[in-house]
């Protein structure tokens, strides 16, 4: 201000027409950078989604690894427990058989089941009824027979007999057993 | 640094507008850097803004919103004093309602600040950039007189007079003047209308003069014609201004076109300057040296009448220079922009 009286006003060069293409060009810009954020959000957002489905997937896999292991156990137990129901069921059914065998004369106080054996504990009227009705068939289902009879105080005679199957074939036995489980398996 | 180059980029629209006494002369100067692009001058009968004077400017500083408005103050409270020093302006004149400026660390000239805040109130549909006193004009204008001798500067423009003496660059003596509304002026031309009226009523008695001793009184002082023709040789020597002298001759032969319809204000401008020479001699705070020389910028075209009542009733000698004033203020609003003009 070298000689006028006052200072000149402050000129901007924002006139109405260069405000309207700044907004223009401002809007624009923002459509574009707001575009390109949201490409960039979706974009991450499709990766972390495509990171969260594949450890999905691979949880999943675990889990179904687990799972078929699971099965796997699961189908042993069954085996087993069918084998422990079978073996039962021959047990019972061999225990009803032996039962069967008990003539009505002779009564059984005890019976021990053994791995190999049976041993049976009772009484009989007198060694013959003992001999013919039950040793009998004791002697057709077991290799060897031990019979042992002691008085009792009534006149009876207390008898335990004692019978074993050979080893060779129990043992011919298990391993067929055993064989059969690992083919299964 | 945004602002700097929008401002390369865009042209600058300066508009000068120098209100007179009842019209308004607008110029528009459309430049760039380095030179003048377009211009155009408009004159708009009236004193204010009016609607076609708006929509004429505006079509123009729509171009660019690097525009400015310059004026020409021409409100009549308004002068010069002769100092820059604080302490010794209230000696002269009470400023203290007034805007002022230092012109060169030489002289001040102020203008009152309700003028000022008048005319941005007056122009605030535009805006006023910068308001430029008429003897900075004046000052600029002659740059190459004032700093000579002692001279008297008038600044002619369209019902106002603005007067100054300079010696050697230094202001001594200013004065702003309106033709139409300056009431000692009215006074002063009423006294001297009566004064002729008297001369009328008593009449002259050309019987008690005596001829023959007059003829001998002249005789005394030489050849009369011979004298004047030194004087003038002189004058024109120590002015060394042979191109005022070329300018003079020929505004002598422009001027008569304007002798029919100027010859009152003439006079009352004749009037004013005489005035106010009488103040500077007269009041004691300014140094009173004589006064020989006149320079006149004539920014109106006036008659030839003035030059010849200055150089006839107050022996002056008179140089006259037409003066564009809109196309100064467009200057000096480039000088503000820091153009160099």
């Amino acid at each position: 201000m070298k000689y006028s009286y006052l200072k000149p006003r402050r000129k901007t060069p924002l006139t109405p027409e260069l405000k309207l293409i700044l907004t223009f060009f401002s809007i624009t810009l923002f459509m574009l950078c707001s575009t390109y954020l949201f490409l960039l959000f979706k974009d991450y957002r499709f990766a972390s989604e495509k990171q969260e489905i594949l450890q999905t997937r691979y949880d999943l896999n675990v889990s179904i690894a687990q799972m078929k292991e699971q099965v796997r156990s699961i189908e042993v137990e069954k085996l087993l427990s069918e084998k422990i129901y079978t073996q039962n069921s021959v047990l019972k059914e061999s225990i009803m058989n032996l039962f069967d065998l008990v003539p009505e004369r002779i009564t059984l106080s005890r019976a021990s089941l053994l791995e190999n054996g049976l041993i049976l504990y009772g009484v009989t009227p007198n060694k013959d009824v003992y001999n013919f009705m039950l040793q009998a068939p004791l002697r057709s289902i077991f290799h060897k027979t031990y019979s042992s009879f002691y008085p009792a105080q009534n006149g009876w005679y207390s008898f335990v007999s004692t019978n074993y199957i050979q080893d060779e074939m129990m043992q011919t036995q298990n391993t067929n057993e055993e064989e059969e489980l690992e083919d299964e398996d | 640094m945004f602002n700097k180059l929008f401002e390369s980029l865009y042209n600058k629209v300066i508009v000068s507008i120098v209100v007179g006494s009842s019209k308004s002369t607008v110029y528009i100067e459309v430049c760039t850097k380095n030179r003048v692009v377009q211009n155009v001058e408009e004159v708009f009968d009236t004193t204010s803004l009016n609607a076609a004077m708006k929509e004429f400017i505006e079509l123009y500083t729509a171009e660019s919103p690097y525009s400015y408005i310059s004026f020409l103050d021409t409100s009549i409270e308004q002068g010069a004093l002769p100092t820059c020093v604080k302490n010794k302006i209230p000696y002269y004149a009470d400023i203290s309602a007034s805007i002022s400026k230092c012109y060169e660390d030489k002289w001040t000239y102020f203008a009152a600040q309700e003028e000022i805040y008048a005319i941005e109130k007056k122009y605030q549909k535009l805006g006023v950039d910068f308001i430029f006193s008429p003897f900075v004009i004046l000052a600029n204008f002659f740059k190459d007189k004032t700093s000579g001798t002692l001279a008297m500067y008038v600044l002619i423009q369209d019902g106002y007079v603005s007067l100054s003496i300079f010696n050697e660059s230094q202001l001594l003596f200013a004065e702003h003047l309106d033709l139409h509304n300056s009431v000692d002026n009215e006074d002063i031309l009423i006294d001297d209308i009566d004064e002729d009226l008297d001369l009328l009523d008593e009449g002259i008695d050309l019987d008690g003069v005596d001829a023959i001793e007059e003829i001998d009184s002249f005789e005394d002082f030489g050849d009369i014609e011979d004298l004047d023709g030194i004087e003038e040789t002189e004058s024109f020597l120590e002015s060394t201004d042979v191109e005022e002298k070329l300018n003079e001759e020929l505004s002598e032969e422009e001027l008569p076109l304007h002798e029919a319809d100027g010859f009152n204000e003439d006079y009352q401008r004749f009037l004013l300057i005489q005035s106010s020479i009488n103040e500077y001699y007269q009041n004691s705070k300014y140094e009173s040296e004589f006064v020989q020389n006149v320079y006149v910028a004539d920014g109106v075209g006036v008659s030839q009448d003035l030059k010849r009542y200055l150089e006839e009733e107050m022996f002056l000698d008179v140089y006259v220079r037409q003066i564009d004033l809109v196309s100064w203020v467009s200057d000096l609003t480039k000088v503000e922009l820091g153009y160099e003009v």
